[in-house]
């Protein structure tokens, strides 16, 4: 179903992304930002969608979705309040958002997820053992 | 004042190079296969796999060129390198565990091979070999002007050159980056990223503090660059100094684009074991931000002693970091900060050439049906006609070198992400897809790059984009746009061409 939902996603989020390229005014600005940032979680959707599924890998997903599409947002509205504006950790709000809620709030989260997930999702102890079965040595591929 | 009349500067960086030289030595001659030349054996570790991959990804491109784009369009800039929080576990999760299980039951020695495999394809993995050629271009290139830089700052050339002085510079390191190329192998390349990249990480935070300190703290800097007249509060806004769709198709080009990255994808087939994979996000994800505060410090920072008066206005951006080295850090420092890019550079380059010499001797040869029957020697005049194009390119592109690099990342990841992102992970996507896909992301990218660049025809239209909007992000909504329309019109009547070992990759 998410993995479905994700390719769904992407066919359509693609030529909409093009068509908004050509579009000005702050609207299609707005749909481009909150789409190319959808992008990446539906790529991961899809990738860990297959065998088992998601499983517990989804609901932390889509919270990484809902985190990241936030920020953007956040971005938007702050947009051009800079030195009226409250400032955060030395930052306007809008380059707070960005340097503290873009780049460092997800690094380890991200990270986590992936290695306490790895053994049960991703790669399981007999998948090497099946996989040796194939090996062939084959130049070129 | 040029480098050579500072002696700690040049003894450290003199030391640290000999220090690579003597681990080149030492690898060089544990490369006795092409397995060995092409993926360092196969049998590399997490750490040096990681640091490697975090190596490729960051060369002039961060150090040199990163800064220089911040001082000309603010915060907006860092939606390049802060979506590094999340590639790393997005390249792990989408493509690098995939690509690395491919190899466990194939000899999968580049990106061509991966798609070969997948496809059955000989025209998809070729227009694979020729995007990855086309963006080799682009993307040494950007090192080579980073390098003419470099030069540059170090022996003072434009004092004496005056307009000639980068064409000079670029040639002197177009010479050394041949002589790097030909003499290293890419067990010497990854072992000497490992050191390099712990250097760098040091390097890093060390001038990230020495930036904080000098412009007085995060918010003295920031305020002193918002009340200038010389940048004002839009310098920054993230969304507010370039346009919305410059500044977001940054972030959808680094971080969808970075699943095309052949020099990041390489290093993963070099690693012994894929269960290695678990830790490999956290390292590379902590890694490259610990790299990046270069960036965001220096990019802070230059604007900020510009907008005190305390450094006269930048002429040429890509200056910045140079500047503030020479005039800001201790001279063993900033010894360590030129040595560290330098072979940052290096090791970037010979990746690249490597991988450019791979595809236009072996996987493009290898599509058209044929084999260079004498791949060492073509090997090497490949390597000097790809460098010498990236040289000629890039001095003729004459823009920064950040947004040289974003036209090169931007061909790697329009022709290639979308193709490795959907292809292994969706049995449905088709030859003709993958192959459309990867044409279509290759071509958009160039033709638009060319029709809003060149002067030659008066009469070409340029396209109608709106102002701001990058073509890489175009050629990679493009990419995927046809990938998908592809498969939906032949996946019906195409019978499966999934070999059992790869179906077998794609459902773990």
């Amino acid at each position: 179903m998410c993995r479905r939902l994700s390719l769904v996603f992407l066919a359509l989020a693609s030529p909409l992304t093009l068509g908004l390229s050509l579009i000005p005014g702050p609207i299609p600005e707005w749909i481009f930002s909150i789409v190319v940032t959808a992008f990446p979680m539906a790529l991961i959707a899809i990738a860990i969608g297959g065998r088992s599924g998601p499983g517990a890998r989804g609901p932390a997903l889509l919270a990484m979705l809902v985190f990241f599409e936030a920020c953007v947002v956040g971005m938007l509205v702050f947009r051009g309040q800079v030195l009226d504006a409250t400032w955060f950790g030395g930052l306007p709000p809008a380059a707070a958002i960005q340097v503290y809620g873009l780049f460092l709030a997800p690094l380890l989260p991200v990270a986590l997820l992936y290695a306490l997930t790895f053994d049960r999702f991703e790669l399981k102890k007999d998948d090497l053992d099946r996989l040796a079965r194939y090996r062939r040595p084959r130049g070129g591929g | 004042m040029p480098i050579l009349t500072r002696p700690t500067i040049i003894l450290t960086a003199a030391a640290y190079l000999l220090v690579v030289i003597l681990i080149g030595i030492w690898a060089a001659r544990r490369t006795r296969s092409a397995k060995d030349f092409f993926i360092a054996g196969q049998n590399i570790g997490l750490l040096v796999t990681a640091l490697a991959t975090m190596s490729a990804a960051f060369s002039g491109f961060v150090f040199i060129g990163g800064p220089g784009l911040t001082y000309r369009l603010g915060l907006a800039s860092l939606f390049i390198c802060f979506p590094v929080s999340l590639t790393a576990g997005l390249l792990c999760w989408v493509v690098a565990k995939r690509l690395r299980l491919l190899a466990e039951v194939r000899d999968i020695y580049t990106v061509p091979d991966a798609i070969h495999a997948r496809f059955n394809s000989r025209s998809a993995s070729g227009m694979a070999a020729a995007a990855v050629l086309v963006g080799t271009v682009g993307y040494l290139g950007a090192q080579l002007k980073a390098l003419g830089i470099l030069i540059e700052a170090i022996f003072g050339t434009r004092e004496f050159l005056g307009e000639w002085s980068l064409a000079a510079a670029m040639l002197i390191g177009l010479v050394v980056v041949l002589f790097y190329a030909t003499a290293g192998g890419m067990i010497a390349g990854v072992y000497t990223d490992l050191f390099q990249g712990a250097l760098m990480i040091c390097a890093a935070v060390a001038v990230f503090a020495t930036t904080l300190s000098i412009g007085g703290g995060l918010e003295n800097m920031a305020r002193s660059i918002a009340e200038s007249d010389a940048f004002g509060p839009g310098h920054l806004d993230p969304l507010g100094s370039v346009p919305v769709f410059t500044a977001m198709g940054f972030f959808f080009i680094f971080t969808v684009g970075t699943l095309g990255q052949p020099q990041m994808l390489h290093k993963f087939l070099m690693l012994d074991d894929p269960r290695k994979l678990k830790w490999m996000p956290m390292i590379i994800g902590v890694t490259q931000a610990l790299c990046i505060l270069i960036w965001f410090g220096i990019g802070l920072a230059v604007p900020s002693l510009v907008a005190t008066g305390r450094l006269a206005p930048l002429t040429n951006p890509d200056d910045a970091s140079m500047l503030f080295l020479l005039s800001f850090t201790p001279e063993i420092l900033a010894g360590l900060v030129f040595a560290g890019i330098l072979a940052a550079i290096m090791s970037t380059a010979d990746s690249l050439v490597n991988i450019g010499s791979a595809a236009l001797v072996r996987d493009l040869p290898m599509a058209l049906g044929r084999k260079v029957t004498d791949e060492l020697f073509w090997g090497r005049v490949a390597v000097v006609a790809i460098a010498a194009s990236a040289a000629v390119f890039a001095y003729i592109y004459g823009d920064l070198i950040a947004l040289l690099g974003t036209f090169a990342f931007g061909t790697f990841g329009a022709a290639l992400g979308p193709v490795l992102a959907i292809g292994l992970n969706w049995r449905r996507v088709t030859a003709a897809a993958a192959t459309a896909s990867i044409t279509t992301g290759m071509g958009v990218n160039l033709v638009i790059e060319f029709l809003m660049r060149q002067t030659i025809f008066p009469g070409l239209a340029k396209p109608p984009l709106l102002a701001g909007v990058l073509p890489a992000a175009i050629a990679l909504a493009s990419s995927f746009t046809v990938l998908f329309l592809v498969t939906w019109l032949t996946g019906r009547r195409a019978p499966s061409t999934i070999d059992d070992d790869v179906q077998l990759v794609m459902e773990l």
